[in-house]
């Protein structure tokens, strides 16, 4: 059983989370032209301000499938995650039944 | 941390993948060794693995107004050393490569360094530093972790830097100029996943400590002590 407190990690956990969703709220707030690109993009545009190349002038080397809209894309990261999470899930659920057992 | 496709010329893309793929040979080297020698640490690997899955499909709007992902390497790099995980990421960035047009085939190599190989091995090397001194077991996960993913952003503007170089300041110039879109967005994302990371990693030692102490984790003692800490059992 429980003998003292001993949840300073998920507390920490809480206000990590917490601090981090007031910082968005803070910027998203406050600055107007952020747009929430992803750094990916942003830095692809650099790219291209350094080599003085217009961004749609990088042609893939090796053709690549692109997805066709933002929701297929964002389909196909909530089944990245999700199949994180039945890997997670499962190997907890296992141990929890090793222990049972032992 | 992704370096889109095409965006990288054919040359570093290159030299990127002729650094990568030793190290993830050695990794599947190891990985089947590791498996062999212990059949238990297979869930411990679908732990640490599942959050590199996680972590790394969620994109967090950061200080700066842009998005980025957390890596979620740090506990499969401290577990199982940072080759290991370079395979593990190799199949997550090859995943979204071919469906999400993240990264793509030629630049593969390059996100494999940086994600991969450079920031589990950042975050292997502090975790091998702290691990046998009195220092608390979950700061030593959560600054393994943070540098992680520190790392792996800093490599991918070293990356970027090398081959666009900035007509002023050269290398220097524009290695400061993608530090400043990738390293700080990342900053208060890799302080949060480190956070996180520890405390899942409170979990494994409160579920399946055996395998921690069999694969020596950490220390019989550090990990004994934690779960006397932990009250729970």
């Amino acid at each position: 059983m429980l003998v003292r407190f001993n949840y300073t990690l998920e507390v920490l956990t809480v206000i990590a989370i917490i601090a981090f969703c007031g910082i968005f709220l803070y910027t998203s707030s406050t600055m107007g032209d952020a747009e929430f690109a992803g750094s990916d993009t942003v830095g692809s545009g650099l790219v291209a301000e350094l080599s003085n190349t217009p961004e749609d002038e990088f042609e893939p080397l090796i053709p690549q499938w692109e997805p066709p809209s933002g929701e297929i894309e964002s389909c196909l990261f909530a089944l990245q995650a999700a199949l994180g999470g039945i890997l997670v899930g499962g190997v907890f659920g296992y141990w929890m039944g090793q222990k049972k057992k032992a | 941390m992704h370096i889109m496709e095409g965006f990288l010329p054919w040359q570093w893309c290159l030299i990127w993948w002729i650094i990568a793929l030793p190290c993830l040979i050695y990794g599947l080297y190891q990985l089947k060794k590791v498996l062999a020698a212990d059949r238990e640490a297979l869930p411990l690997l679908g732990v640490t693995g599942g959050f590199i899955f996680i972590l790394s499909s969620l994109k967090l709007p950061s200080v700066t107004g842009s998005c980025s992902h957390p890596t979620g390497t740090g506990l499969s790099a401290i577990s199982f050393g940072p080759w290991v995980t370079s395979v593990i990421c190799a199949i997550v960035l090859l995943f979204q490569s071919l469906f999400l047009a993240h990264g793509g085939l030629s630049v593969l190599g390059a996100n494999i360094v940086s994600m991969g190989i450079v920031g589990p091995l950042a975050g292997y090397t502090v975790y091998r530093l702290l691990r046998d001194t009195s220092v608390n077991m979950y700061f030593t996960v959560f600054l393994a972790t943070a540098l992680a993913d520190m790392f792996t952003y800093a490599t991918t503007s070293l990356e970027l830097a090398l081959a666009y170089p900035a007509e002023s300041g050269g290398f220097v110039g524009s290695f400061v100029l993608f530090m400043g879109i990738f390293a700080i967005t990342q900053v208060p994302l890799a302080i949060v996943e480190g956070i996180v990371l520890a405390l899942v990693f409170k979990y494994i030692v409160a579920l399946k400590p055996d395998i921690l102490i069999r694969l020596r984790i950490f220390s019989e003692d550090k990990i004994n002590s934690a779960r006397g800490d932990a009250g729970a059992v």
